[in-house]
């Protein structure tokens, strides 16, 4: 099969299989819901022409107020991470590269705490996702600068300076969160761990016009991410201003990751799994590699949500720690296998 | 001969120390100038100063009599090609994409590939004769196929002056042939050809000229021969040059000795 070809079917199978996802995470719960009804009820407020028998009223209830908005977001902050990896990967010319691993999460994360226990959320509209943004931004921004200092970065000093400022960021949190008062606690616990329970319409419309936004000026700026990925001084021979651009894709990678994280918390290491398992499939070239890896995100976030619901009766699991647990053995294998290589 | 890219008394510092003291000099359409010299004699960081990516401390660099800061970029990436034998493009790329990425400065960020840049890509790609590999990802190939590959991108620039960086640096006698006839036809067709040349042999075969650098200085300029036959040669690099003439050949055989024999 030519790489084309194949490259076709990887994003035809995964077009498909989002949909599915999405509708069995729709469907399946503490209270399931039969499927044909689902896609009858769903068909009839799309104004098509529907079939069959049409959920009752608890289920119509449970679907456009807990499980759709859920999975509708579940998919937003799956494909806007993914994105986010991919984009971060060309930047710094890295495949392990990942919002997490380079503290963005972190920031964001430390921002959302902030704008929590400084009482800015409940006041001002926006100020968790505008917080959020500001710390993905900022930790993004200070790992460029320190582990660009000497020059082109190796691995090591990228992930490192990653983990310090992830610490650094963490430590701030958990400062925050002492600092808290107990009924404001569990509401912060939420950022540590990721999840998406109780997330309404309002959280879904806030998460698609960042996410969306983001991810389409990101993918507008494909063919400059492909230039980048050549390295800064080719780059700049082909005429590209590499320092603007970097920055600009910085900016929306923050804001993609701020909006992710300001809805659902950490979710770790969604950024490396999905670039990282289509690339050898779809290629590099992040016009095709982008949209490959919004889709294969938003499927890895809505079936991890899904088992955050469903593989405990008596608790909702943190969603994060899901990914963590599916994400870091991942993570580890890719690595050992990328220095076995070099 | 009228001078497409020209340095004038360029002078490039790194921190405190200058790498470069005040280099002249100029490269006209349509020549082959081979740039040799000893380590850190500061080839690469003229070539980089040549290509735009250093600014000068001193002097000025004039393409086409317009300095180097006065060109808008995308101008300047049309006009000016550079080839180096650092390729950190990721391994999972396509031989032809590589490539296209050096239509950039033609398509910008938006403009899809046109006839023209599939020509100007098939053209590259036959000319450095790697068109077989065009399918092939840039992880699967030799070091040597690589450094084709990076070529294949600067002439698929389309630029006037095409900048090289040892651009024979990983390639077997086959293949380091094929490059430097590649570069001969395209400076017959116009291009102004500047290449830092690491195997004297191959300087003297190729170029029209010689600029000799050491210590950030140029110390000898001029016919192949005649540099490399030079004192200023043979101090350089701290050896003895001979030259050996064979009949039949253009160029003399050259050996080299440790000096003080």
């Amino acid at each position: 099969m030519t790489d084309r070809a194949r490259r076709r079917l990887v994003l035809w199978i995964l077009a498909a299989a989002l949909p599915v996802a999405m509708a069995a995470a729709v469907a399946l719960g503490s209270v399931p819901l039969p499927f044909g009804p689902v896609v009858a009820s769903l068909a009839a407020a799309a104004g098509l022409p529907s079939w069959g028998a049409p959920l009752d009223a608890p289920g119509v209830a449970i679907l456009w107020s807990v499980r759709l908005p859920r999975v509708l977001l579940a998919a937003l902050v799956g494909g806007g991470l993914a994105v986010v990896g991919t984009t971060l990967q060309s930047v710094f010319r890295n495949p392990m590269a990942d919002s997490g691993l380079l503290g963005v999460g972190a920031g964001a994360a430390l921002g959302a705490v902030l704008a929590v226990r400084m009482g800015w959320a409940a006041h001002v509209f926006l100020a968790l996702p505008l917080a959020a943004f500001v710390g993905a931004m900022a930790a993004i921004v200070i790992v460029y600068l320190l582990a660009h200092a000497g020059g082109r970065p190796s691995l090591q000093g990228l992930l490192l300076t990653g983990i310090a400022v992830s610490a650094l960021a963490s430590a701030g949190t958990s400062v925050l969160l002492v600092a808290t008062e107990e009924f404001r606690v569990k509401t912060v616990l939420f950022w540590l761990a990721g999840g998406l329970e109780g997330r309404s319409w309002a959280h879904v419309k806030l998460a698609a016009v960042f996410i969306l936004a983001g991810v389409a000026l990101l993918g507008l700026l494909s063919r400059p991410l492909d230039v980048l990925s050549l390295g800064a001084d080719e780059a700049a021979s082909l005429g590209l201003p590499v320092h603007a651009t970097r920055l600009t894709i910085f900016a929306l990678a923050a804001l993609v990751a701020g909006a992710a994280t300001s809805v659902a918390g950490s979710v770790p290491f969604v950024g490396l799994m999905a670039p990282h398992a289509l690339r050898p499939h779809v290629g590099p070239l992040a016009r095709h590699l982008i949209p490959a890896s919004f889709l294969g995100g938003a499927i890895l976030v809505v079936l991890a949500d899904l088992g955050a619901r469903t593989l405990s009766d008596r608790l909702d699991l943190p969603l994060g720690s899901l990914t963590a647990f599916v994400g870091a053995p991942y993570f580890l294998f890719a690595l050992r296998a990328s220095e076995g290589r070099s | 001969m009228t001078a497409v890219l020209e340095a004038r008394a360029v002078r490039v510092s790194r921190g405190r120390a200058a790498v470069l003291h005040g280099v002249t000099l100029s490269l006209a359409a349509g020549e082959a100038l081979a740039l040799v010299g000893p380590n850190a004699a500061g080839k690469s960081t003229l070539l980089r100063t040549l290509a735009g990516l250093l600014r000068p401390t001193r002097g000025v660099v004039l393409l086409e009599k317009r300095p180097l800061q006065a060109w808008a970029r995308g101008d300047m990436a049309r006009a000016v090609a550079l080839v180096t034998s650092e390729d950190e493009g990721p391994g999972t790329l396509a031989v032809e994409d590589r490539v296209a990425l050096g239509r950039y400065p033609h398509r910008g960020p938006l403009r899809p590939l046109l006839e023209g840049d599939r020509a100007a890509v098939r053209r590259a790609l036959q000319q450095t004769g790697i068109e077989p590999l065009a399918r092939r990802r840039l992880g699967t190939l030799s070091a040597g196929e690589r450094q084709l590959a990076t070529l294949a991108r600067g002439l698929a620039q389309e630029p006037r002056v095409l900048l090289l960086d040892e651009p024979a640096a990983h390639l077997d006698i086959g293949h380091q042939l094929r490059l430097f006839r590649v570069l001969d036809d395209v400076r017959t067709c116009g291009m102004a050809v500047l290449a830092v040349v690491h195997d004297l042999q191959r300087a003297a075969a190729w170029a029209d000229r010689i600029v000799l650098l050491a210590g950030g200085r140029i110390v000898a300029e001029g016919a192949p021969d005649a540099v490399l036959a030079s004192e200023q040669c043979a101090r350089a690099f701290d050896v003895a040059v001979h030259g050996h003439p064979v009949p039949g050949l253009a160029h003399p055989l050259y050996s080299f000795e440790e000096p003080g024999e």
